[in-house]
């Protein structure tokens, strides 16, 4: 992005990581909130003074300020609806966290990899990422955090229930273990890796297979979100009764059956009809590298396509980390941060295949 | 009552309360536009759940006493609740206790908490273990277990933890506890 743009935190996700080729990324989250404030749904908020929920923000900003003292704090409402909504497309803040009355705000690393929303849902949201497969890592970190900062908040507990939160379905750890992935090969035939007979697609048995261990599986923008150009985050749902251990090593269960499935799908597809795969892939290549309006479902199909294509070695002309900084740059919200003003949708689409034409070809 | 979606005049499902200083407004919106102004919605399965938590339904039919009572913190009701599924306190895990604890159990298999606190003594069960029960209960594993090796280990630490003094005051931690 442009020079100008010191609040922008770093795109972690254009780094290396663990299992890179299955796995996008990773993310845990943990809610928190503290003892003398109400949730937001009950909150009292003025417009102008004193209220509760500013003087929230106050008490949470000056404990952060001690427990992370890298993190770099931005209010919501002093910033305008499309620097807003660029944090909501990095994953930053929530969807919720765009549009609301109330104070809050959300302070962050320089590199992008650590997020603390204040007065979200809950009182608090502490988020780390990493891409690729990381969570031993991710672990290690947000609960060093957590720790600096119940040190200086008492947090909503008792030892019956855990963490109290807003919502109960975070009730207990507030724990929330995310992966992103990239399936095509599975969105697109069966797990099987022979007969071909399976009527069923791969993808339903990882649906299958998740349900069984309480977990979810859906598209890559969270709840409700279609799984657009294959990419779906399989995540935990029990937060009572499972430890964080416990969570964690229920979804990597999970997650190592799908990333062989996945990993044995692409060598089948590859060995079974190699010309098909190329043409999807050259296709893609062609209509990216040369397209005049675009929108970004058909560009995340189509860069969904390079990204296997590359990971087959069957594409040799793109980068994986130019592709993921295309993912990210060509949504509304970067696209109009990067033009500097607001843009119709038809206008969106001219610059958002510029936007690819240049990055792909100068890749 | 059926209220209509305040952006577009179809069927609203979605009801938010906001308070404003002392005063109270409502809004009333359809899930189309609810989703498109971000605001929070219960996920499906929680509606869907919600839905079956009717007032005064506890199991083995009796009428729940107070099903109208509030949180005196917050003003929230368990009929409200139901509604947005969110809570507005953390009084209301008091007040409601006996609806929650059936909701949390529905949702999550379980009542009862494991992991840490912030205190950073483990609760296991529901239960604040310190180290000297911690101890105590993995002997007992371990000789269940018949590992011998490993319950002869525990054992002498028990000794060390009860030598060290009251019970839950691990060494180093008594400074600024």
């Amino acid at each position: 992005m442009t020079g100008t743009d010191s609040w922008l935190p770093g795109l972690w996700m254009l780094g290396d990581g663990p299992e890179q080729d299955v796995v996008v990324s990773s993310r845990m989250r943990l809610a928190r909130n503290v003892e003398g404030f109400r949730f937001k749904s009950r909150q009292e908020h003025a417009e102008a003074g004193d209220s509760e929920d500013e003087r929230l923000v106050v008490r949470l900003r000056e404990a952060l300020a001690e427990a992370g003292p890298g993190l770099r704090y931005v209010s919501m409402t002093e910033l305008g609806p499309t620097q807003r909504e660029v944090l909501f497309e990095r994953h930053l803040v929530s969807a919720e966290h765009v549009n609301d009355k109330h104070a809050r705000g959300v302070a962050y690393s320089t590199d992008g990899t650590t997020s603390v929303m204040l007065n979200e849902e809950d009182h608090l949201r502490l988020q780390v990422f990493a891409p690729g497969l990381e969570l031993g890592a991710l672990d290690e970190r947000v609960n060093a955090l957590d720790d600096a900062l119940a040190e200086r908040l008492a947090y909503s507990f008792n030892s019956r229930y855990g963490y109290l939160t807003s919502c109960p379905t975070n009730t207990g750890t507030g724990l929330r273990v995310s992966v992103m992935l990239h399936l095509p090969a599975l969105s697109f035939r069966g797990a099987d890796t022979g007969s071909g007979s399976s009527s069923e697609k791969g993808i339903v048995r990882v649906h299958k297979a998740a349900q069984r261990l309480g977990l979810t599986v859906r598209g890559a923008h969270g709840e409700s979100s279609r799984a657009e150009g294959d990419f779906y985050q399989i995540s935990n749902q029990v937060t009572l009764g499972r430890s964080p251990q416990e969570a964690v090593a229920d979804l990597q269960s999970v997650l190592d059956l799908v990333i062989n499935f996945e990993r044995k799908s692409r060598e089948y597809v590859l060995k079974d009809d190699r010309t098909r795969i190329e043409d999807v892939v050259w296709r893609a290549w062609a209509i990216l590298c040369h397209a005049r309006r675009i929108t970004s479902r058909e560009a995340l199909a189509h860069l969904s396509a390079l990204r296997l294509g590359v990971w087959l070695g069957v594409m040799d002309r793109a980068e994986v980390s130019t592709l993921h900084a295309l993912m990210v740059r060509m949504q509304p919200g970067h696209l109009q941060h990067e033009a500097g003003r607001e843009l119709q949708p038809a206008e969106r689409d001219v610059v958002r295949a510029e936007l690819i034409r240049d990055n792909l070809q100068k890749a | 009552m059926l209220h209509r979606c305040d952006r577009c005049d179809n069927p609203a499902s979605v009801h938010l309360t906001e308070i404003r200083g002392k005063e109270k407004s409502e809004r009333h919106l359809c899930e189309n536009c609810a989703r498109a102004l971000h605001v929070p919605q219960a996920s499906k399965e929680l509606q869907k759940l919600l839905k079956t938590f009717a007032p005064g339904q506890v199991p083995g039919g009796e009428p729940a006493a107070g099903t109208d009572r509030a949180c005196p913190e917050c003003g929230m009701t368990w009929a409200e609740f139901r509604q947005h599924g969110r809570f507005g306190c953390s009084s209301d895990y008091e007040v409601f206790a006996k609806e929650i604890d059936r909701l949390l159990k529905r949702i999550h298999g379980s009542t009862e908490y494991t992991g840490k606190s912030p205190g950073g003594t483990p609760v296991e069960r529901g239960r604040e273990m310190n180290e000297l029960e911690r101890v105590r209960q993995a002997l007992a594993e371990a000789v269940e277990e018949e590992n011998y090796e490993e319950a002869a280990r525990l054992r002498d630490e028990m000794y060390r933890l009860s030598d060290v003094g009251e019970p839950g005051e691990a060494p180093g931690e008594e400074e600024g506890a």
